[in-house]
């Protein structure tokens, strides 16, 4: 047997070694489901983002009831939140529209979806349609009639598109958040839309945590090719394909419709919560974690906020509010069933 | 069948044979097969038949099953809806065979750990075992894919593997029957709370049971769909309500009405070819 000799020197050459393999191991076993690519670009964006990145700017506004002026509170919140110009751009703009049930506020207010296509009109923006892909409903049509957005489309002569059978088209995917695809099927005026306006409801969900801007893109995923509901996004992880579908869509901007939001058992059966608030920005991260604060909730704790923020997609906590005071306007929801938030 | 109707089927079809969900747009699978079982019967409408029948052949992928359209090389729920549409022609091409052999194949997600199946029970109220359809393959079964996948197989000659399936799917749509009647999407529970019935999938639940299982088909299931798709009032709840009713030799004229003052001057439902070939369907009163 050789006669080893281990100097202090060599083992701790070794010891750090072994240290370096140990970590190495847990770095690729903790990226393994999303593949250490991935895993080491998004976190060196997300340290970037910390470190450098400037604050995103979220418009805040109080507006008590839906009979108020809507578009002048919103007009205020475009300014203040600094949000590019729109003018001669092809919108779609995308409320949810997820299913009209009694005495659950479900939908995006039409009075909501009506101001925001006033200010297109007046800032001049081009072609402008509304469109969703509702995952509960064979034919949006329907909801679009009783949630009185029908009105509000016809007065202002603006068309309205159901997603889910919208001429869809494969797009490659970007930035690696669905592993097993390598495109998504998305509808043609999502395709060929310059900018996308999200307007959702701010409300719980009991998968997701919250439901607002960027849950919001799960309606733009047609129907047509993945189902009612799209199983392959919750296959695909709710978190994952949420930032996945957000990369497709890219230029979006966010105006969510706090002034009913819905807490509780959300997305369908949570209860009615008289806000009057409504909150925007173009970047969809920082107005859903300001959204998320506004109900209580940390967005730390909400799965895609939080994953956005770590892989630099959005800015989570470098948020500058601007109008209505966060501490004056922030309510306490009761979350959702499932223990998503606790 | 509607003469307006037809006509705008016949002048919506495509060039390339199929007919897509709005017109103009590309053909799909669903939209040309059920626009097919529309046309079967009508001798004005032998030539586009005939071209359907064409245009679901060459959809068909190598694996046997089809996607959404002829760009779309994942096989996918459209399938049935195509060995639905071929069931009723002679098949010397095989395509037939491959599209069954494809859906009696296809992968569901299958949940093995005791842990989850127990959550599963717990939260859903659904027994996870029991074998249904996915919409793509290796998702979660749900309500409508096994509907339609039930409709297909059901009209073929039974062979003892078709008929297990079949027997465990009408096992699978009685499991996942929401408390009152009727169905919702995929669970009769969620998290606790019962979920209501809706409109499509108790339509297309109850259309697959009255080709497999008729006996198992509930009043309040009936009951279920009436009221939803008086809730639903869009021209798909109404028509394919109507189908599923008629099929049962029953009729709801205040819904045939609402579905009726939906056509369009163009003779069309909402110009899109899928909503007016159900519709025709509804008229016609099977599938």
């Amino acid at each position: 047997m050789p006669n080893l000799h281990l100097t202090r020197r060599t083992f701790l050459r070794l010891a750090a070694l072994a240290g370096l393999g140990v970590s190495i191991a847990a770095l690729e076993k903790t990226a393994r489901p999303v593949g250490l690519g991935n895993y080491l670009r998004w976190l060196a964006r997300g340290q970037t983002q910390n470190l450098a990145g400037s604050p995103a700017l979220v418009g805040l506004g109080t507006c008590p009831s839906y009979d108020d002026d809507v578009l002048g509170c919103l007009r205020d919140l475009w300014r203040q939140a600094e949000i590019p110009d729109v003018s001669g751009k092809r919108v779609l703009v995308k409320p949810n529209l997820i299913d009209v049930i009694e005495n659950h506020p479900t939908t995006t207010a039409p009075a909501v979806v009506g101001a925001v296509l006033d200010l297109l009109a007046e800032m001049g923006a081009g072609e402008v349609v509304v469109g969703d892909g509702p995952g509960f409903r064979r034919e949006a049509w329907p909801v679009v009639e009783i949630s009185g957005l029908a009105a509000v489309l016809a007065e202002r002569k603006i068309p309205f598109v159901d997603l889910n059978y919208d001429d869809p088209r494969p797009v490659p995917v970007r930035d690696g958040w669905f592993r097993h695809a390598s495109a998504i099927w998305l509808p043609r005026h999502v395709c060929e839309a310059d900018l996308v306006i999200s307007v959702p409801k701010l409300k719980t969900h009991h998968w997701a945590g919250v439901s607002l801007s960027l849950k919001n893109l799960f309606g733009i995923v047609p129907g047509a090719r993945y189902g009612w509901p799209k199983n392959f996004l919750h296959i695909n992880g709710i978190p994952t394909s949420i930032l996945g579908l957000y990369q497709l869509v890219r230029p979006m901007v966010a105006v969510v419709d706090g002034i009913v939001g819905m807490e509780g058992d959300g997305p369908l059966f949570g209860a009615a919560v008289p806000h009057g608030v409504l909150a925007a920005g173009a970047d969809p991260v920082a107005v859903d974690s300001t959204c998320a604060r506004l109900m209580g909730f940390d967005p730390q704790k909400v799965g895609y906020l939080w994953l956005a923020g770590w892989a630099g997609v959005g800015q989570v906590d470098r948020v500058a509010t601007r109008g209505g005071s966060m501490e004056q306007l922030r309510r306490r929801y009761q979350a959702p069933p499932g223990g998503t938030l606790t | 069948m509607s003469t307006p109707a037809l006509d705008f089927l016949l002048a919506s079809q495509n060039s390339d044979g199929g007919w897509g969900y709005a017109q103009g747009q590309a053909s799909t699978t669903e939209a040309t097969a059920t626009t097919a079982l529309a046309l079967q019967n009508d001798a004005a409408g032998d030539e586009c038949y005939r071209r359907a029948l064409d245009w679901l052949r060459t959809a068909q992928h190598p694996d046997g099953g089809w996607g959404l359209s002829h760009e779309d090389d994942e096989s996918g729920w459209e399938t049935a809806w195509a060995v639905l549409a071929l069931t009723r022609v002679g098949d010397e091409t095989g395509a037939l065979d491959r599209g069954v052999n494809w859906l009696s194949a296809v992968k569901r997600l299958q949940i093995t750990d005791d842990e989850l199946q127990k959550e599963t029970r717990e939260k859903a109220g659904i027994d996870p075992n029991l074998d249904g359809w996915p919409w793509l393959p290796g998702e979660a079964t749900w309500v409508e894919p096994t509907a339609l996948a039930m409709l297909a197989l059901g009209a073929l000659p039974p062979t003892p593997a078709i008929l297990a399936r079949l027997n465990e799917a009408v096992r699978y749509q009685h499991d996942r029957r929401c408390r009152g009647g009727g169905w919702n999407f995929g669970n009769p529970i969620m998290l606790g709370g019962s979920l209501p019935p809706r409109a499509h999938p108790t339509a297309w639940a109850i259309l697959a049971l009255a080709r497999v299982a008729p006996e198992t088909i509930q009043p309040e299931d009936v009951t279920a769909l009436r009221a939803e798709m008086q809730r639903d009032g869009g021209a798909l709840a109404l028509a394919w309500g109507l189908l599923a009713l008629r099929t049962l030799d029953q009729n709801d004229e205040e819904a045939a009405a609402r579905l009726s003052a939906q056509q369009r001057p163009d003779g069309g439902w909402n110009q899109n070819p899928y909503h007016t070939a159900v519709a025709i369907l509804a008229t016609q009163g099977h599938l």
